[in-house]
């Protein structure tokens, strides 16, 4: 295969001084991982240790008529056990991080209270010697559970006859609907000369980290301190959330998350296992570790994607486009997760396509499944889906080349910062010129002209485009604070010099994969001049780094590189001016070079770091005027969200007599601004693709509508890719620098989950168009080809279920 | 404390459990244990000998977390009783690197940046070490099949064939039987 990594110069970058932003040093993070030495949650094996397992509801919708725990308790081993009433009586319900504006709240417990809305809720939870003995002692727990009429699909669950699964809160299943848009759509919509529409079902999926879930759970009563070692992305958030179901202060917790094996938007915020754990070890004054197995953890972590899009586009007879509407039923589950439903469907509504008029409206609907939380790309791979199928669609209705209708339709430079029918701000970037990369790449004009002629083994040959923007971290605090949010959007570090001429750098950031601790050093590095092996990061331990928000929504670098900036320049400047004393020399004429402080003009006139750092660690010597300490706090919040861009390109061939198909290559052409490093940059986006391939082909949680049961959660019978399932990937970069960030950065963590779908499906249609196949689900497999090409059935269209409302809303101002 | 107020139960009559004996070779040095009967290998490396490179994923034999080297060939410790490996020699993660010295398959995949979260390393490491022992050279194709069973969902793998495959270019992985494959071309599919 071919690999084309960064075949460009970086244009309009901002140009690093020392060199180290933007190089591929090696992480930070390798050693420990490579030599079985990372630290993570099951690896915490403090004395006295005691194992918790939970039992769970077997049904999509019970009610718990009485729970008998008297045999388990009298299992040798057996330390504690908690029921629905102990958790009532000591905790408060589990809060939201990211709550759906206008829903109201769904009082949860961390143990079912009366009725269980999902298979996998937890019921009942044991502590014991070992975690075979807890499991043992659940099996001696008699729980009697009434059955109740069930509802898993998201559309059926908004029919007036559904069964409603929050009767005591809502009359129905709509969590919430929210709506956003500008201009005027539909007047459009009559006075278009075309209009394509489609609905189309998104699969629901899940993150499937590595690691699945765990916590260790310490507390001393006497020093009132709980002490949890917790596989998460937000230690800060975790701690906060609690406090809060807890009844503590949060001076009263310290989180730990030391390595985290793998989190993807899933390991956001407090489970109710946390909530269980915790109060077994503050019952027992023991350690209490869980470890998710996997069978639960595919019933109760959280599930991603599911929905149903109804979306429509407007265009002229040549092609310019109108308006584009979507109206779509989003599935939460059983209860809100603690990162609440994806949002951003409705954020980037319109992709990377200028529209004046155009509205989002969201309909979160819960069904008896399990909860659906975050998961990378958070509503967005899941509306590309949907509107690059339907540019293809008028491609073909309106007889214009795909790439030209899409580059005429494109956000053009100069137009950029550009704000979008809901209100999200583009800041920069050049989207056709990624259209074009990718349209010259997977050999787009040869394609064309060659037209439809089948191989000779029979097979037909398609390309398909997918173009998008990806929103990468978040527009402000203010922004969330009408959304009710529970966090910020800033980043924090401390910067602390040490005696031996290093820097230590906090973070509440964990480390799961994304090479913070590595780019966080490059920029301290790069800013403050002392070499890259000389900063250490330490990550995830609320104990010993600033609050902070935390590692999701592409938007650790974002946030964090203008703290790192702040604090290494504030501790530069001290250092310079130490230097310029000890020297007697201007400081203006110094600089940091590696592990000295030297004259610029001659690195003869030198002094060691190790010297200046001590000097003013004890105090003894500084000039008249300076304070002791090298350490520096720094909160830097960015002044918009940044938009990330581009353009992926499949080429498929199909045989049209059964459907399967294979993807003989794959290029994606993407800007994520400024590259701290940029074989960490290649591997987040290779990596990212990897899973947006597993969500476009393979994986899907199929539940029985019958029994409402998940009838494939194990991974014999969910298909993540595997080494030998992947097409080959072509990488290819632009870089043009944000004006909203620091350096220029934008997000980078996500951007590969969301063009594979449209860009596949697109491919097959290509080659089946003389089929008249239009996919419009996902995933998509070769029963799904076939099918398509076997009924030659007319694709779903919108219907009365999703009929837009966008009149009596009950916000109408923020919608997602 | 603001826990729930609940006392345990006094506990049942001590349950005698069968326990049974093993002596295996561990990463060099011969272990002698006593364990229950079900304890499977992984939580043995993991709770009783402090090896905790050995990770666990899904106890179902589908991840590929916990592979080790058992006699020569890649294992999955969970599908594995710690009494099976009653006088087997076995080998963890924790046996490659040497002091502060990265062992060369480590180097490759440090250099190839084929690890992310570092979750899934030790079970590709210990597969690539196997693969190693067979004393042949395989093609990208056929390191991306030997690793299949080993799931990753970071990287996209691409990476970890990559430094797989310049281990076996570079340094000598030796095979059981003593001959050498080291100087294996690059690139080939």
């Amino acid at each position: 295969m071919t690999t084309l990594e960064r075949p460009l110069p970086a244009d309009d970058a901002t140009v690093s001084p020392r060199g180290v932003i933007g190089t591929s040093v090696t992480r930070k993070e390798d050693d420990r991982l490579l030599r079985g030495d990372g630290r993570f949650t099951d690896d915490v094996e403090p004395a006295h240790l005691l194992h918790m397992a939970v039992g769970r509801c077997p049904y999509p919708h019970a009610r718990i008529v009485r729970v008998d725990a008297s045999r388990a308790w009298e299992l040798d081993g057996v330390k504690h056990v908690l029921v629905g009433a102990d958790v009532r009586a000591a905790t408060e319900p589990l809060t939201v991080l990211r709550p759906v504006p206008g829903a109201p709240a769904l009082p949860y417990y961390a143990l079912a209270q009366d009725v269980a809305t999902h298979e996998g809720q937890p019921v009942v939870s044991v502590a014991a010697t070992s975690r075979h003995v807890a499991e043992d002692a659940l099996e001696l727990i008699d729980v009697e559970y009434e059955p109740l009429p069930h509802v898993v699909d998201v559309l059926a669950a908004l029919e007036p006859d559904a069964p409603v699964l929050h009767p005591s809160v809502l009359d129905s299943n709509l969590l919430a609907a929210n709506s956003d848009g500008s201009g005027d759509p539909d007047r459009r919509m009559l006075e278009a000369d075309v209009v394509v529409e489609g609905r189309f079902r998104i699969n629901r999926v899940t993150a499937l980290p590595m690691e699945t879930r765990a916590i260790v759970a310490e507390w001393r009563p006497g020093a009132r301190e709980l002490t949890v070692h917790v596989s998460t992305q937000v230690p800060h958030l975790v701690r906060k959330q609690l406090a809060e179901t807890l009844r503590l202060t949060e001076s009263e917790i310290r989180a730990i998350a030391s390595d985290v094996g793998g989190g993807f938007g899933l390991k956001l915020g407090v489970f109710p296992e946390d909530v269980l754990a915790s109060l077994h070890a503050m019952a027992l004054r023991r350690p209490v570790k869980w470890v998710e197995d996997r069978a639960e953890h595919f019933r109760a972590s959280t599930h991603a994607r599911e929905s149903v899009h109804d979306y429509r586009i407007a265009a002229d007879a040549s092609g310019r486009i109108l308006a584009m509407t979507d109206v779509y039923a989003t599935d939460i589950g059983g209860w809100n997760s603690p990162f609440g439903s994806a949002q951003l469907s409705s954020v980037v509504l319109n992709g990377p396509y200028r529209v004046e008029d155009g509205y989002a409206e969201r309909r979160v609907t819960l069904t008896n499944k399990t909860p659906v939380g975050a998961y990378r790309g958070y509503g967005q791979p899941e509306v590309n889906f949907a509107y690059e199928r339907l540019m293809d669609t008028l491609a073909r209705r309106l007889d214009l080349d795909p790439v030209e209708l899409r580059a005429q339709n494109m956000v053009k430079q100069q137009d950029l910062p550009w704000k979008n029918p809901t209100g999200a701000v583009y800041d920069s970037g050049d989207y056709e010129r990624c259209l074009r990369m990718a349209a010259e790449a997977i050999g787009w004009s040869e394609h064309r002209d060659t037209g439809r002629v089948p191989r000779a083994d029979g097979r037909l040959a398609g390309i398909g485009f997918s173009s998008f923007v990806e929103r990468t971290g978040y527009a402000s605090a203010r922004f969330l604070a009408r959304r009710g949010s529970q966090f910020g959007a800033h980043e924090s570090v401390t910067l602390r010099a040490n005696r031996s001429g290093g820097i230590d750098v906090y973070t509440g950031v964990s480390t799961m994969g994304q090479s913070a601790e590595t780019a966080f050093a490059q920029v301290v590095s790069d800013v403050f001049g002392v070499d890259y092996e000389a900063v250490k990061v330490h990550a995830g331990d609320t104990g010993a780094s600033p609050l902070n928000t935390g590692a999701f929504a592409s938007r650790t670098m974002i946030a964090a590189a203008g703290a790192l900036k702040a604090a290494a320049e504030e501790l530069a400047a001290k250092t310079l001016r130490l230097a310029a004393a000890r020297l007697e020399i201007d400081a203006a004429d110094l600089q940091i070079d590696g592990s000295v402080v030297r004259r610029r003009d001659d690195e003869a006139v030198q002094v060691p770091l190790v010297e200046i750092f001590t000097t003013a660690i004890t105090g003894q010597g500084i000039p008249p005027g300076e304070d002791p300490g090298m350490e520096s706090t720094s909160h830097f919040e960015p002044s918009d969200a940044a938009y990330s861009f581009g353009t992926a390109a499949a080429l498929v061939s199909v045989d049209p007599l059964t459907g399967e198909f294979g993807v003989e290559r794959f290029v994606m052409v993407h800007d994520g601004g400024t590259v701290v490093n940029p074989t960490v940059v290649a591997g987040q986006v290779r990596g990212a693709l990897a899973q947006g391939f597993g969500a476009a082909l393979t994986e899907e949680l199929r539940y029985d509508g019958d029994t409402g049961q998940l009838v494939n959660g194990s991974m014999l019978d969910y298909f993540v890719p595997t080494a030998a399932d992947l097409p080959p990937l072509e990488l290819l970069h632009t870089e043009v620098a944000s004006p909203v960030t620091p350096f220029g950065i934008r997000g980078v963590g996500e951007v590969g989950t969301i063009p594979p779908g449209a860009a596949v499906a697109n491919a097959i249609c290509d080659a089946l168009a003389d089929f008249g196949v239009e996919l419009s689900s996902l995933p998509i497999t070769p029963e799904a080809v076939w099918r398509a090409l076997a009924d030659r059935a007319a694709p779903e269209t919108p219907d009365d279920h999703l009929a837009p409302t966008p009149g009596d809303l009950p916000d109408g101002g923020v919608g997602y | 404390m603001t826990g729930p107020a609940m006392t345990a139960h006094p506990a049942a009559p001590a349950e005698t459990e069968l326990l049974v004996e093993l002596t295996t070779t561990v990463n060099g040095e011969e272990v002698t244990a006593t364990v229950p009967p079900r304890l499977h290998a992984a939580d043995f490396l993991r709770s009783r000998l402090g090896l905790t490179g050995t990770h666990v994923g899904c106890e179902q034999g589908s991840c590929g977390m916990c592979t080790i080297v058992v006699d020569g060939e890649a294992v999955k410790s969970c599908l594995m009783l710690a009494c099976q490996l009653d006088g087997r020699n076995v080998q963890t993660v924790e046996s490659l690197a040497t002091d502060d010295r990265l062992d060369p398959l480590q180097q490759a995949f440090k250099e190839a940046h084929a690890l992310q979260c570092g979750f899934c390393t030790p079970g590709f490491l210990m597969t690539a070490t196997a693969l190693g022992y067979q004393g042949s050279c395989p093609s990208r194709a056929e390191i991306r099949e030997e690793i299949a069973g080993v799931l990753c969902r970071c990287t996209g793998y691409e990476n970890i064939v990559t430094a797989i495959e310049n281990w076996f270019a570079g340094s000598a992985p030796v095979s059981t039987d003593g001959a050498p494959a080291a100087g294996c071309p690059v690139g080939a599919e």
